[in-house]
């Protein structure tokens, strides 16, 4: 049974001037148990919106969503007791500490009370806020707040953990220790649906990406697969005088260009006869995901 | 996928609601008896011995009182929450949690009833001894009018905040539509003092049989018929249940 299966989903809503906006647009995809898939796209490709049809909190305008081939829209309880989310959006409770939070959701969530402190215990150690137990939940910093975000979604052990950038605003340690717990939980069973800007992130975490750009998915896949389409595509150069002119769709990506290729001899072939004594050195390689990302949502 | 998970999950939302008032707890205990007692003293002063239908003046209102207190706890106390929570986008918990629409509304409204049994127990140990009021006709009916009319106004409460935008709407809803319908639902007066057409326009008052069951429950006095009052009551439980789902329903998920 697929996690999560998604079927021709669009969602379009309304503007304040009456007008339809399609943030979700026919959008298809399953995700294979035990995986840890990444959703990627730029600000506004509808990654939030695509998550909150399937958290079941938003209606879509069109298909079906499954979890566990449970329909979110015809057995929304049963279908969302099988996931655990983390929304892009921090909200904290006013009045309630860090312990009270979590003690609640997760009974919320269907853990009998006999087990909800072990797995508080657990889960505010793996996050690093054991020492904030006892604190209100509004007086955590914004990465706590994150972080608190974080535990309350795997409490009640979900077999789908969906996280919704769950890393902006955390320190560069925290989120280390933050992909080590999402590796864990994973190891241990829970497929994993994130998002994330950071794409060095997802180059290392995901086994499998959905490249979404304007609510359409642009491009899937398992990472390798993809990168190893692009390698073939994309010649590396350096020179040692970079103000010259360049051969039209060549791109400077720091110290380094780059020239996407239609044919191996014959571009390297051109680029040497261009750039001539002034050319340091040249390759072909693995293309990053930054490139793909950028090359196929510009 | 086992059943009995959304039952643990609602009784957990209504521990926490629980928690919640428990955290204002002058706020919840204290607001209410201050003003019943502001209330039965200038009565008290100005009724004195009174009696009416053969109960004493001060034992009259005051049950009105204790039944005025007890709908405002329940309307309020989820109808703040749930306006709170939509504010600070905290209802994001009650759109994850898997927990049906009406478990989610129901959690709210026990916690109100809790609230306001609580505030009736503490109000009534604080105040009886100076009234007159000389047992309980009916302590079985009395249990029953109490929980049926903090739920019912607790259901209603979660059917407003989920609905209401903001504040402004609630104050809205107690100072133009609750505290008119709670003072002409004769909780100073019975309705039979009335002049025609107010006492017939009353018994229209659905706030005005809650009030006269609860009455009736102590004193054994009831304006017209008590038993058609309970009917009421439960007919118009059963109205705002139905209309308390579709709405938390509705709002539990965007379209
Ligand atoms: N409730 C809403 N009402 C109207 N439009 C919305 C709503 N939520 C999102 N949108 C619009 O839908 C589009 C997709 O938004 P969404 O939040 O899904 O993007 P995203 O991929 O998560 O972006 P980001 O990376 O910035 O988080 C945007 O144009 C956004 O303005
Ligand atoms: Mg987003």
């Amino acid at each position: 049974m697929n996690p999560l299966s998604i079927q021709h989903v669009s969602k379009t809503y309304k503007t304040p001037k009456k007008e339809d906006l399609l943030a979700v647009d026919d959008v298809s995809l399953v995700i294979a148990p035990g995986s840890i898939h990444g959703l990627l796209g730029p600000n506004g490709a509808g990654k939030s919106t695509l998550i909150s049809l399937i958290a079941g909190i938003n209606t879509p305008t069109h298909g079906s969503i499954t979890l566990f081939g449970l329909d979110v829209i015809k057995n929304p309880e049963a279908a969302k007791g099988l996931i655990g989310v983390v929304p892009q959006e921090v909200v904290v409770e006013m009045a309630f500490t860090v312990q009270e939070v979590l003690y609640y959701f997760s009974g919320m969530y269907g853990v009998p009370q006999a087990q909800r402190q072990a797995r508080i215990d657990q889960a505010l150690d793996d996050l690093q806020l054991t020492e904030k137990k006892h604190e209100k939940a509004k007086n955590l910093s914004g990465g706590m707040k994150r972080r608190l975000m974080i535990a309350k979604a795997i409490l009640h052990q979900p077999k789908l953990l969906i996280l919704d950038e769950p890393t902006a605003g955390v320190d560069v340690a925290l989120r280390q220790k933050i992909w080590e717990l999402v590796r864990r939980l994973n190891a241990s069973g829970t497929t994993i649906l994130f998002t994330t800007h950071y794409l060095e992130e997802a180059e290392q975490l995901c086994d499998a990406i959905t490249l979404v750009n304007h609510g359409k998915v642009i491009k899937e896949g398992k990472l390798k697969d993809i990168q190893q389409e692009f390698s073939k595509n994309i010649i590396h150069f350096e020179l040692f005088n970079k103000s010259v002119s360049h051969p039209s769709d060549v791109v400077a990506t720091g110290s380094e260009f780059e020239f996407p290729m239609t044919n191996l001899a014959q571009d390297m072939n051109m680029i040497t006869t261009h750039y001539g004594d002034n050319l340091k050195n040249i390759r072909s390689e693995a293309a990053s995901l930054e490139q793909i990302f950028l090359t196929l949502t510009k | 996928m086992s059943i009995s998970l959304p039952q643990t999950g609602m009784w957990a939302l209504y521990a926490r609601e629980v928690k919640r008032f428990q955290k204002l707890w002058m706020d919840t205990i204290f607001n209410p008896i201050v003003s019943i007692g502001l209330y039965l003293a200038v009565f008290g002063v100005v009724a004195g011995d009174r009696v009416i239908h053969g109960v004493p003046y001060l034992a009259f209102i005051y049950i009105g009182l204790l039944s005025m207190n007890l709908i405002n706890a329940s309307i309020s106390n989820p109808a703040f929450a749930l306006i709170i929570s939509k504010n600070l986008g905290t209802i994001i918990d009650l759109q994850l949690a898997p927990i049906s629409p009406w478990r989610v509304g129901l959690a709210y409204a026990l916690a109100a009833l809790t609230r306001g049994v609580i505030t009736l127990f503490v109000g009534v140990l604080l105040t009886a001894w100076f009234i007159p009021l000389g047992g309980i006709a009916h302590p079985f009916l009395l249990l029953l009018a109490i929980a049926l009319t903090g739920i019912q106004f607790g259901i209603v409460g979660v059917a407003f905040g989920m609905w209401a935008k903001n504040f402004e709407a609630l104050t809205f809803l107690t100072t133009f539509v609750l505290q008119p319908m709670i003072f002409l639902a004769g909780v100073f007066y019975p309705i039979d003092s009335l002049p025609s057409p107010w006492n017939i326009i009353s018994q229209f008052n659905p706030l005005h049989h809650n009030v006269n069951l609860l009455r009736f429950a102590v004193t054994d006095y009831a304006d017209g018929n008590p038993w058609r009052s309970l009917i009421i009551v439960i007919t118009l439980l059963v109205a705002a249940t139905v209309a308390m789902h579709y709405i938390v329903k509705k709002k539990l998920r965007a379209e």
